[in-house]
C-alpha cells in the first residue's frame, strides 16, 4: 500500500535522493500502473497482455517524464491526478502509434486511393429531402471549400472531421506535434469561417435541419473503422 | 509510376484533378466544425495543461468557470484530448479513497 502524501510531500520526496526518493518512486509507480490498468480498459481488454504491456511501458516512460517535469507541476490539482494525466498521455500516444503504425500518411489522408480519386470537394449531389435554399447553401459552401483549401488541407479536414482519425496518429506520421496539427486545422477553420461571413452564407438553417448536431466524441478510431 | 507522380504533384502543388463528391452529410459535418470555430479556442497544449484541474472540478460537479467552457469546447472538437480526459476521469472515479 503506497504511503499517503500531500502534494508538498510528493515533490519533496521525489526531489530527494537515496531511499526516500526510491520509496516515493516505488509508490508512484504502483499508483500509476494501477491507474493505467483501470483507465485503458476502454481501448484494451482488462487483464489482457496488451493492456498490461502498455500500462507497464507507459508507467515507466511516464515516471521519467514526471521526474523531468516536476517544476511544471503548479499544484492546481492533486499531484497524483497530474501524474495520471502525464502517464495517460504517454499511454494513448503509444497506443495510437501501435494501432496506426502500419497505415501510411497517404492512406490516412486519401479515403479512396485505389479509385484514383483526389482529395477535395465539388458541388454536392443533394437529395430531394433538402429545400432549394439548403441545397444552394451547401453547394456554395462546397465551392468555398474548394477555393480556400489546398488538397492537403481538405484531406486533413476529411480525415479528422469525417473519418475521425486521431490527430495524434496523423501528427506522428507528419513528424509534427499534435498541437501544431490542431493549430493548422484551427487556422483553416478560421479562414473558412471568415469567408463564409464575408459571403453572408448562413449555415444555421442547414445544420439545424440535418440532425448533425454533435461533434465527434472522444474515442480512438481503429484503422479500417471508417 | 505515373500515378505516384500525379499524387506527388497533387500533394505539393495544391489542387489536382479527379475530385470526389462529398455527400451532403459530410459537408454538414464540416460546416458544423466551421460554424463552431472561434478565434480564442484552447489548443491541445493549453487544454492538457489544465486537464487535471478540469477533471477534478468535473468530479466535484463544477462546470461554470469560463476557463472550463474553453476546455469543454476543445474536448468537444478534439477526440484525442477527449480520450485523454475520459481515461483520466475513469481513473479518478475508480480510485480507492
Amino acid at each position: 500500500m503506497p504511503e499517503a502524501r500531500d502534494n508538498d510531500q510528493w515533490l519533496s520526496d521525489l526531489r530527494s535522493d537515496g531511499p526516500i526518493q526510491a520509496a516515493a518512486l516505488a509508490d508512484l509507480r504502483a499508483i500509476l500502473l494501477a491507474g493505467l490498468q483501470r483507465g485503458l480498459t476502454k481501448w484494451l481488454d482488462a487483464y489482457s497482455p496488451e493492456l498490461e504491456n502498455l500500462a507497464q511501458d507507459a508507467t515507466q516512460e511516464g515516471l521519467v517524464r514526471i521526474l523531468d517535469r516536476l517544476d511544471s507541476f503548479e499544484g492546481r490539482s492533486r499531484f497524483t491526478t497530474w501524474a495520471y494525466k502525464v502517464a495517460i498521455h504517454v499511454a494513448l500516444s503509444k497506443l495510437r502509434r501501435k494501432e496506426w503504425g502500419n497505415v501510411s500518411l497517404d492512406e490516412m489522408l486519401d479515403p479512396n486511393p485505389e479509385k484514383g480519386q483526389g482529395i477535395s470537394v465539388i458541388s454536392p449531389q443533394v437529395g430531394p429531402e433538402m429545400s432549394f435554399e439548403q441545397k444552394e447553401t451547401l453547394e456554395r459552401m462546397a465551392q468555398i471549400l474548394e477555393e480556400e483549401l489546398t488538397d492537403r488541407q481538405m484531406a486533413l479536414m476529411q480525415a479528422v472531421v469525417l473519418q475521425e482519425i486521431p490527430m495524434e496518429a496523423i501528427a506522428q506520421k507528419m513528424g509534427v506535434k499534435r498541437n501544431a496539427l490542431y493549430k493548422m486545422m484551427h487556422d483553416a477553420r478560421k479562414k473558412l469561417k471568415k469567408r463564409l461571413m464575408l459571403e453572408g452564407l448562413e449555415l444555421e438553417d442547414v445544420l439545424s435541419s440535418s440532425g448533425e448536431g454533435k461533434t465527434p466524441q472522444g474515442h480512438v478510431v481503429q484503422p479500417g473503422d471508417g | 509510376m505515373a500515378e505516384l507522380c500525379a499524387r506527388l504533384r497533387r500533394w505539393f502543388t495544391g489542387k489536382g484533378p479527379g475530385r470526389p463528391v462529398l455527400p451532403p452529410s459530410s459537408l454538414v459535418s464540416i460546416g458544423k466544425a466551421i460554424e463552431t470555430t472561434s478565434d480564442d479556442e484552447f489548443d491541445c497544449e493549453q487544454t492538457n495543461r489544465l486537464l487535471d484541474q478540469f477533471a477534478e472540478a468535473a468530479l466535484r460537479g463544477e462546470d461554470s468557470a469560463p476557463w472550463m467552457d474553453l476546455i469543454q469546447a476543445h474536448l468537444d472538437r478534439c477526440p484525442d484530448c477527449q480520450a485523454e480526459f475520459e481515461a483520466l476521469l475513469h481513473v479518478l472515479e475508480t480510485e480507492d479513497t
